[in-house]
């Protein structure tokens, strides 16, 4: 119980803890908005000569079209191609289009866009976009179908939404999103945490404070106070930001209603809530974060014990540890795609994969995509699981934590794992 | 009355026989000291003593009764050779940490601290961190640590490395303050003059065996060849007597003799007397230690081969 307060406690007060805790939503805001923002930034806006030489485009209907989609640029112009050609550049224009005379039935296809310089991909097709939107309006002249015909030929369309009538409230798009927030969250809880107990561990070992210590208590018991101590910081670290989560939530909606723009989020962020069910989610991701980390954090603990001070040797040993975890982000991924199909079940009734995949398929609903039956049969696998890790870790822990110099083989921790004590 | 004792203890490692049939007591208040070279098995001994390591085969008896590595270390303290502490961690918070591991409680476990490093002149340390310490002090500190719960044994590897003469001696008096309060010292170490000074008793492990245990005085005795040193105020003539045979003969007018079979210092004496010369001193020529250990152990490979151990 001391080691865990000790655990718990030292890192805690830790400034990084600290520092972390309030910097990591605030990257993770800033990188979802800052890329954003970025990428509409530096998007190029084209500015573009088209001249007509097949005599279906008219000055008003690219200027009407400019006028809705300010994405890029064109301009009608009746100058002579040649001109053009020769200064466009001078002219103040990025590229030309030259229409040549066409089948207005059949269209244009590869229509050169003239340039001096190489543009990505977007600017070029917010160009080609423009173009056919302009190129529709055209057509429907000529087939004699006035501006209302136009928007319902646009706009009257059938969209498909998949309801489960085991259980009405889920929603596939929400729940995927929310799959995968809760998915990869688990998957970096492991991996920062599972590589705190090792460095942790490791840190004992080469302070050679741990034969002190183990003079007072049981390794076994050192290992687990260990691994509990870092579990509760990451749990406590998780409880602040849902915290936090559920203040700013709360501050948008009493100021939100001033901007019709915050109360729209507020009011997505409110159906989310009500398709989803809160509780059991947060409840399961406590379960499975706890599970997932002691499950891998006491592998990572046995590494830990094995090595020494060198930081390569740690990292080729729980090199085949990393690569479950990432695994499970893998097999996740295509769970996601058919959450009720037998790799969605598999994967996560299985202790190494169950908490990221059964993580990121329990928003889908339970008892709608996971029956309660999977759900039980998952938890109680990990919990055998982790019991089972932590056991054969304890005993290699227990041979490694005191042994200095070289490195042992996988082959080694094997034989300490099973010699009896 | 014996605190500890040591059965036929064995310990054996893949590549090593670490500790192979080792037997010793320990009396009640004595200091007791593990001599051996590097790699003769003195750790191993000592882990297996403080519940890390269970022996392959032997018995412990710890107090009268078998030692139950999970009751009795409340009762034993352990500083390791390879000793270490958080380096992140406040000393005061660090000592009351691992005071605590041992069962005391905190307010108990305050005021002991307090009471020691007021003793040892630490006071001011107890908001620094262990990494702002020298390795002297934190040698201090471990030491301490080791001692707080008032345990009826300590142990003590290799105590003073690393220690100034002054902190040395500091060290040294808390160890014999302790003796005479009742509590029972083991410590090992390989610098002899040390174990001259303190221990009363001592045992001398090589390459996992004892090859040596009795009191410093009984050893010494038992390697004793027999050599005194006389000194004149001039060197006299004639030397040759059936009594000794001269050893060494020195330039300030002094002798060093072995006395032959069947006679007495007395005899050595009572030739010199009679030459007419004044003799200064006369003392007995005990081995040191020193030479006591490196006679023993000359002789085996001064580290140990890897072996294959069919045990």
């Amino acid at each position: 119980m001391l080691v865990i307060g000790r655990e718990y406690i030292t890192r805690v007060r830790k400034r990084t803890f600290i520092i972390s805790t309030i910097l990591f939503p605030l990257l993770y805001l800033g990188l979802i908005f800052g890329t954003g923002y970025i990428a509409g930034k530096t998007s190029r806006k084209l500015h573009v000569a088209l001249i007509d030489s097949s005599g279906f485009f008219n000055k008003a209907v690219v200027a009407q079209a400019n006028q809705q989609d300010s994405s890029s640029y064109l301009e009608y112009v009746t100058i002579h191609p040649d001109t053009v050609k020769k200064n466009y550049l001078s002219l103040g224009y990025d590229a030309y289009i030259i229409i040549p005379p066409i089948n207005w039935e059949e269209g244009a296809k590869n229509l050169p866009l003239k340039t001096d310089k190489t543009y990505g991909v977007a600017p070029v097709m917010q160009v080609e976009g423009k173009l056919n939107a302009i190129w529709s309006r055209i057509k429907s002249e000529k087939l004699g179908i006035d501006e209302n015909k136009r928007q319902i030929l646009i706009q009257s369309k059938i969209t498909v939404d998949a309801r489960n009538i085991n259980d009405e409230k889920s929603n596939a798009k929400i729940a995927s999103g929310i799959g995968y927030a809760c998915g990869f969250l688990i998957y970096f809880i492991m991996l920062i945490y599972g590589s705190q107990v090792m460095m942790g561990v490791m840190e004992e070992k080469t302070n050679r404070i741990a034969e002190v210590v183990i003079s007072s208590i049981r390794p076994f018991q050192l290992m687990l106070g260990k691994i509990i101590g870092i579990g509760l910081v990451a749990l406590t670290q998780f409880a602040l930001w849902i915290a936090f989560i559920f203040l700013i939530y709360n501050i948008t909606k009493a100021s939100g209603t001033a901007s019709s723009n915050i109360s729209g989020l507020v009011g997505s962020v409110q159906t989310v809530f009500t398709s989803i069910n809160v509780p059991l989610i947060i409840f399961c991701f406590a379960f499975y974060l706890l599970g997932g980390f002691f499950f891998y954090s006491s592998l990572y603990a046995a590494i830990g014990s094995a090595v020494n001070e060198d930081m390569r040797e740690a990292q080729s040993l729980s090199f085949p540890v990393t690569m479950l975890v990432i695994f499970s982000i893998v097999l996740m991924t295509s769970a996601m795609a058919d959450p009720t199909g037998p790799l969605a079940f598999w994967a996560s009734i299985i202790p190494f994969s169950s908490p990221i995949v059964m993580m990121a398929r329990i928003p889908f609903g339970v008892p709608g995509t996971v029956p309660w039956w999977q759900l039980g049969l998952s938890m109680a696998l990990l919990v055998l699981g982790f019991i089972l890790t932590t056991w054969f870790a304890g005993k290699i822990y227990r041979t490694g934590i005191l042994m200095y110099g070289k490195k042992p083989t996988w082959k080694e921790m094997m034989k300490w794992a099973f010699r009896k004590s | 009355m014996n605190l500890l004792e040591a059965q036929h203890l064995k310990k054996y490692f893949a590549t090593q026989k670490a500790v192979d049939d080792i037997s010793f007591s320990v009396a009640q208040g004595s200091i007791f000291g593990l001599l051996g070279p590097n790699g003769a098995g003195k750790t191993t001994l000592l882990r297996m003593i403080t519940g890390i390591f269970y022996p392959d085969s032997g018995e412990i008896i710890f107090d009268g009764k078998k030692f139950d590595p999970l009751k009795d270390i409340e009762r034993i303290g352990y500083m390791p050779e390879e000793r270490g502490l958080y380096k992140k961690m406040k000393i005061g918070e660090q000592a009351l940490y691992l005071a605590q591991l041992k069962g005391l409680r905190k307010a108990e476990a305050t005021r002991l601290i307090k009471d020691w490093f007021t003793r040892l002149e630490m006071e001011s340390w107890w908001n620094k961190k262990v990494e702002d310490l020298s390795k002297g002090m934190s040698q201090k500190l471990q030491f301490v640590t080791t001692v707080l719960h008032n345990p009826k044994l300590i142990i003590l590897d290799e105590p003073f490395s690393g220690l100034d003469p002054v902190n040395s001696n500091l060290i040294r008096d808390e160890i014999f303050n302790l003796a005479k309060n009742g509590t029972t010292v083991i410590f090992s170490t390989h610098r002899m003059e040390q174990v001259e000074e303190i221990c009363n008793h001592i045992v001398l492990v090589n390459k996992g065996k004892k090859i040596l245990d009795g009191t410093v005085k009984e050893v010494k005795q038992n390697f004793k060849e027999n050599l005194f040193r006389i000194s004149f105020d001039a060197m006299p003539l004639n030397t040759n007597n059936d009594a000794f045979t001269i050893v060494k003969q020195n330039e300030d007018y002094s002798l060093v003799v072995k006395i032959n079979e069947g006679y007495s210092p007395n005899d050595i004496l009572r030739y010199f007397l009679q030459s007419n010369v004044n003799i200064f001193s006369f003392n007995e020529i005990l081995p040191s230690l020193n030479e006591i250990f490196i006679h023993l152990v000359e002789g085996t490979p001064a580290t140990r081969q890897f072996q294959n151990v069919t045990a």
